[in-house]
């Protein structure tokens, strides 16, 4: 102790600050927002002339139009029912596809990379990509949007989960090998019991993910609340369209509570 | 006894990929119904040699033949049928803290019952009966249905027997059982795996890091030293000397249990 007080060491310096970099990133990144709202016409004088536009179309659409609510209450549910189908289907799909892009867990090379590379692309392509396709394959409906929440579904979950697989500790499914068990029982016993609690954790936060993209996906004519939405924005009904962002709203915050304390209770 | 419980290793030798050597060429039989406590400092390869009896390390060279198999140097089948019949025990007890006791102690049958019947937990009713009876001889069978995790050390150490002791196994390898337990329970632990193997006959191999520990309650100690097999003989007939020779410098406190709880 008496050492340090007796014989202070010289302190490190402060480095100096390199101001060549601060100033090029800023620059750069100024230039770079400069050139691209030029690219899209994007002007903020222009934006303030627009304003009362904009005013107008708030006004309009209060108060919400709460005669229309009835109306509302089978497509909320649709959209509801194509979130838990997706999720469902997704979820249990997704099992298997994060196992085998799981590093340590993935019987073999092959067929990690394939698996890896067949989840990049599900995760590229966007949810409306995938609303299309299967509308156009299946017809409008709400069974196209749940097919595409499944696809959705798939790429969240196997993503996020297959690197909390990464994550275990590989001594007990060891030890599970050592009393003779197969791959399976490995994964079984030794290796998915460690990673549930994230399955579950992920699972709810697709199916919130879920409630809110079959919003979107209604749009496109993948059924429930977002197909109402289509057709009451199409013949500028705002105080509807306020009703439905609203309820829209209320349902997500709900789902969100009730997923919360599911979680709460897992860790 | 049956020659199912024999140990033979012909120049086993292993040398891990970073150029590490964890065997360096071992000739030793291990008779039927032995007890054979394994010593060394650390990396003398311990763990390599119990490791590589049931294959979770495969030998560079040489061999070794368990019941007169020779033990596949592949994951497979055939690998999987010999652990089937060769019980392990870690140190860090290694068992599913999530789940419950007797699905722990099932495992142990996961070789032995057909693979949809233990994918859907339909354990057959003989199954069941072997995993009480397997905690029975440890004495938690009362812990049956609790969750693993949330048992003491020396209660999870006996899940891990217990697991074993499903199997049904000709042989028991131990590596460093009690690493992570007090002296009580470590004796405790000690004795249970000497009563098992007096009682079934199992043939058991134990690393062990106490010399104390190694000359009580072992039969055979087998030394061994940056992977070289360096003393073979009976517990009684060790000395100082040879621990001496073992370790490569005079045993000190730190390698002996403390001496008051032992009794
Ligand atoms: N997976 C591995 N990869 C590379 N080298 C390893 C591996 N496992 C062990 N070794 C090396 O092999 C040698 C023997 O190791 P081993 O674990 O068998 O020793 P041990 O006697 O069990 O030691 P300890 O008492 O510390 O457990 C050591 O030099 C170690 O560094
Ligand atoms: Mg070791």
């Amino acid at each position: 102790m008496s050492e340090v007080s007796d014989a202070p060491p010289t302190r490190p310096l402060r480095p100096a600050r390199n101001w060549a970099l601060i100033i090029g990133a800023v620059g750069a990144v100024t230039l770079m927002t400069w050139w691209s709202a030029r690219g899209i016409g994007f002007s903020v004088v222009e934006l303030a002339c627009n304003l009362p536009g904009g005013r107008r179309l708030l006004v309009e659409s209060w108060p919400p139009d709460w005669s229309f609510f009835p109306r509302l209450l089978a497509p909320l549910l649709e959209t509801l029912q194509i979130a838990v189908i997706g999720t469902v289907i997704g979820g249990i799909l997704a099992i298997p596809i994060a196992v085998l892009a799981a590093r340590n867990l993935t019987p073999g090379f092959l067929v990690w990379f394939v698996d890896r590379n067949f989840m990049n692309i599900l995760r590229t392509l966007p949810d409306l990509f995938w609303a299309m396709l299967f509308a156009a394959a299946v017809g409008f409906g709400p069974i196209a949007g749940a097919l595409a929440l499944t696809v959705f579904t798939i790429a969240v979950i196997s993503k996020l989960w297959s690197e909390s697989l990464e994550a275990i500790d590989m001594a007990v499914p060891e030890a599970v090998r050592a009393a003779g068990g197969s791959w399976l029982a490995m994964l079984q016993f030794g290796a998915i019991p460690q990673a549930l609690p994230h399955y579950v954790s992920y699972a709810l936060y697709a199916f919130e993910l879920n409630v809110r993209a079959s919003m979107i996906l209604g749009l496109v004519g993948a059924g429930g609340i977002g197909m109402v939405l289509e057709t009451q924005r199409s013949t500028f009904e705002y105080p509807r369209v306020t009703l439905i962002v609203l309820s829209v709203l209320v349902l997500v915050l709900i789902i969100e509570q009730i997923s919360e304390s599911i979680r709460r209770r897992l860790v | 006894m049956n020659d199912k419980a024999a140990i033979h290793f012909e120049g086993a030798r292993v040398v891990y990929p970073n150029g590490a050597v964890g065997l360096a060429g071992i000739d030793l039989t291990i008779k039927p119904g032995e007890f054979v406590v394994v010593v060394g400092s650390s990396g003398a390869g311990k763990s390599t040699l119990l490791r590589s009896v049931n294959g979770l390390t495969p030998l560079t060279s040489g061999r070794i033949t368990v019941g007169g198999q020779p033990v596949p140097k592949q994951e497979g089948r055939e690998l999987r049928r010999l652990r089937a019949g060769v019980g392990m025990i870690f140190q860090d007890f290694r068992i599913t803290r999530r789940l419950s006791v007797m699905t722990n102690v099932l495992v142990g049958r996961v070789a032995h019952v057909p693979g949809w019947r233990a994918m859907l937990n339909l354990w057959p009713a003989a199954d069941r009966e072997i995993a009480f009876k397997a905690l029975e001889r440890v004495s938690i069978a009362d812990k049956a249905w609790v969750r693993a995790g949330d048992l003491s050390g020396g209660q999870q150490q006996r899940v891990g027997i217990a697991r074993a002791l499903a199997q049904e196994p000709a042989i028991i390898l131990a590596d460093e059982p009690v690493a992570s337990l007090d002296p009580v329970t470590t004796h405790q632990i000690m004795r249970d795996l000497v009563r098992i193997n007096q009682d079934l006959g199992i043939t058991t191999l134990v690393n062990l890091h106490f010399l104390d520990l190694a000359r009580r309650y072992g039969q055979r100690i087998i030394g061994l030293k940056a992977g070289e097999l360096v003393y073979d003989g009976t517990a009684d007939s060790v000395t100082g000397e040879d621990f001496k020779n073992i370790y490569g410098r005079d045993p000190d406190a730190g390698d002996v249990l403390d001496a008051s709880v032992a009794s």
